[in-house]
């Protein structure tokens, strides 16, 4: 077993187990190296501090890889710098910022809530574009009062979110179909649907773009002061209900059960179909809901790609949080500056939107592969 | 309707061919344990690389498409170092993998001015007295040269899987990593193996569907045909000729779609267009409804092995 095992990836308990380790016998693949024997052992535990430390390296590690594809594609270092100091330093950037913080709030508390019970809500997208069709189609078809228009957006965006991940919610509970998969064919789906309504009926008629006409300003979030709009005080109520939700009430209590050990909850009586129901559809009602918070606080109308870049954004958000809410909001904001970046540098450098997806993925690549180094402990041995 | 019939038939092996090559290597890197969630961009790789060993090499189709195989399994050591040695959750980074290459290869398509642009590609190549045949001759035998290499492809991966030492221990591994460990197979050493080599497949799937098929590179061009193959490798229960069926299946769905609208029949084009998903779902679905049973599911799929933490 020693002699086969690769040289990298030795325990201790191999070395002390194995007849072969004291006196250390030569045979292919443990000659010496330069450098002693690598041993690699689990931690069973790693003060929060250093836990940080490394998480923080990991994000700096790929804040760099990612500068250094951005420079090598054409950006100057210089203005690289620029555009993200100027996201906290420039106020009207930093106003866009805020703008553009709320519906990715609204992404990673809705993927969070789907995570902690264990539900891959990878149909983020989907049921945003199925919000926003919702909100939409309250514009269009003036359905209540003006007064109650936004309320009434919210509500059926809400609303629609919920019924397409029902869908997915659906086809696992009853068919066991995995939900990775058809949340992620779903997005497409939806994707479909809006292009029909877009490129058919509800093609703006003044200008025969493939948009929705503009919204009437009772169906735009009113402004809050400095340039920033209702969206985010109401993503900030929504995480800390989310938080409470979570965290504190008998429903949280009994998702950390499901998150933990589901065979263990349905032992001790956790109701677990119901409540994992209740997670998923508040995942599907939370991402509806960003959908409506595009259009109506950043847009103004239903527009082929208000949803691209928010899905795996949101699944980024929650990974990175921890499942936790107010984290979530934090990670947000930050994501936020990517977005705004991403958007300056494909006007000012033709650099593609979808840049702002590979940052992020590198970043959750340097974050997971640095929880490699927070479980496990490598020594050399000489 | 007999020429739109022949002209469906004919037309189904080329959309067939990335369903069946994807879903083979995601067969032989799952039946070792690793779930590759990350074929959509494994396949956008393979299908830039194509393009752009095709346009700077001075267009050789095959050549891209040893070009498209190499890049596939090279980017998939970067997703295999991340589940296997790192042992880092494979939903997370499968999906990761596939943003970051959606993300790159758009950023590099663009930047070296890849994009949009046709080439002239891989060209038919008639079996000549056997194109010669009515049907048959058109559907089997009037093909490029990757169709007809499918077939040897499989008859290849099955025998090894199946008939080999090494695929059987391969599969041990998938199925029992203990078991395997204590018999002194190398854990790693087989998973990382296999995953270069099923994303080898999956990246000549992309080069296919680029310069085989479409001929043009266009960012995110695979449209979820990635996701299509992982979810044909549940449908098939991992076994090979499953998935060569299901890819035909899919083939047939996607070569109906222009038929479709040839033969004169309104349906509004974007619902025709969800058809591949909407049955991929079907299809799912119904797998799951037959059961489990004769489904040979690698027992330690998606679980990272680690032998610190063995019981």
């Amino acid at each position: 077993m020693l002699l086969d095992a690769p040289w990298w990836i030795m325990s201790d308990q191999d070395a002390a187990l194995s007849p072969l380790a004291v006196p250390r016998i030569a045979g292919p693949g443990s000659g010496r190296w330069p450098f002693g024997r690598m041993i690699l052992e689990v931690r069973l535990d790693m003060p929060a501090w250093k836990q940080v430390v490394a998480v923080a390296c990991s994000i700096l590690i790929g804040m760099f890889i990612s500068a250094v594809i951005l420079v090598a594609s054409g950006v100057p270092p210089g203005e690289l710098v620029n555009e993200f100091a100027s996201n906290v330093f420039d106020r009207q950037s930093f106003q866009a910022v805020l703008v553009q913080a709320a519906p990715l709030i609204l992404v990673g508390i809705a993927a969070s809530i789907g995570f902690r019970a264990r539900f891959w809500n990878l149909g983020l997208e989907g049921q945003m574009v199925w919000g926003g069709i919702a909100a939409t189609a309250v514009t269009i078809y003036h359905i209540g009062p003006e007064g109650l228009r936004l309320p009434l957006m919210a509500l059926f965006a809400m609303m629609a979110g919920m019924a397409w991940v029902a869908i997915p919610a659906l086809l696992r509970m009853k068919f066991a179909v995995n939900e990775i998969i058809s949340t992620l064919l779903l997005n497409y789906v939806a994707t479909y649907c809006l292009y029909d309504l877009l490129y058919g009926p509800w093609k703006d008629p003044k200008d025969a773009f493939p948009h929705s006409s503009l919204y009437a300003s009772a169906e735009r979030l009113p402004d809050i002061g400095h340039g920033v709009n209702a969206a985010l005080p109401l993503a900030l109520v929504l995480v800390l209900l989310v938080f409470w939700f979570a965290e504190f009430s008998r429903f949280g209590f009994y998702l950390k059960f499901i998150y933990a050990n589901p065979a263990m909850g349905r032992l001790v009586g956790v109701p677990i179909i119901p409540v994992v129901w209740t997670a998923v559809l508040m995942s599907g009602a939370l991402a509806g809901l960003g959908g409506f918070l595009v259009p109506s606080g950043i847009a103004g109308r239903l527009t082929q790609g208000f949803f691209e870049g928010y899905g795996f954004s949101g699944v980024l958000i929650a990974f990175l949080a921890r499942n936790n809410a107010v984290a979530a909001a934090i990670v947000a904001v930050l994501i936020a500056m990517l977005f705004v970046t991403g958007q300056s540098f494909q006007i000012f450098y033709q650099i593609p939107f979808s840049m702002v997806q590979m940052i992020q993925a590198i970043i959750v690549m340097c974050v997971a592969a640095s929880e490699f180094f927070i479980r496990h402990r490598i020594r050399l041995q000489r | 309707m007999r020429d739109i019939v022949v002209s469906w038939l004919a037309n189904l092996p080329p959309l067939a061919v990335p369903y069946a090559l994807a879903s083979l290597g995601l067969i032989i890197s799952e039946r070792s344990g690793v779930l590759s969630l990350g074929a959509e961009g494994l396949m956008l790789v393979g299908a830039l690389t194509g393009v752009a060993a095709y346009l700077s090499f001075g267009g050789y189709p095959l050549l891209a498409l040893v070009a498209a195989m190499i890049a596939g399994a090279f980017v998939s050591i970067l997703f295999a170092v991340l589940v296997v040695l790192l042992r880092v959750n494979q939903v997370i980074a499968g999906l990761s993998l596939v943003f970051f290459c959606q993300g790159f290869t758009n950023l590099i398509g663009t930047v070296a001015n890849w994009s949009n642009r046709t080439i002239s590609g891989l060209h038919v190549l008639p079996l000549y007295p056997l194109s010669e045949l009515p049907v048959v001759g058109r559907v089997l035998f009037t093909q490029d040269v990757i169709v007809y290499l499918t077939i040897p492809i499989f008859i290849a991966v099955t025998y090894f899987l199946n008939r080999t030492n090494m695929g059987l221990r391969l599969r041990a591994v998938g199925e029992n990593p203990e078991a395997a460990d204590a018999a002194g197979l190398s854990i790693y050493l087989y998973r990382f193996v296999a995953v270069i080599g099923g994303s080898a497949l999956v990246g000549l799937a992309g080069g296919y569907l680029s310069v085989g098929s479409a001929k043009i590179w266009i960012a995110g061009m695979t449209s979820g045909r990635g996701w299509i193959a992982v979810a044909l490798v549940i449908f098939a229960r991992w076994h090979p000729w499953r998935a060569l069926f299901g890819a035909l299946l899919f083939g047939g769905i996607e070569a109906l779609i222009p038929q479709v609208a040839a033969a004169g029949i309104r349906v509004p084009q974007y619902f025709m267009l969800m058809t591949p998903y909407l049955a991929t779902l079907a299809v799912m679905v119904w797998q799951e409804v037959r059961g489990r049973i004769g489904s040979d599911e690698p027992a330690a799929l998606g679980q990272p092995y680690v032998r610190e933490e063995r019981t």
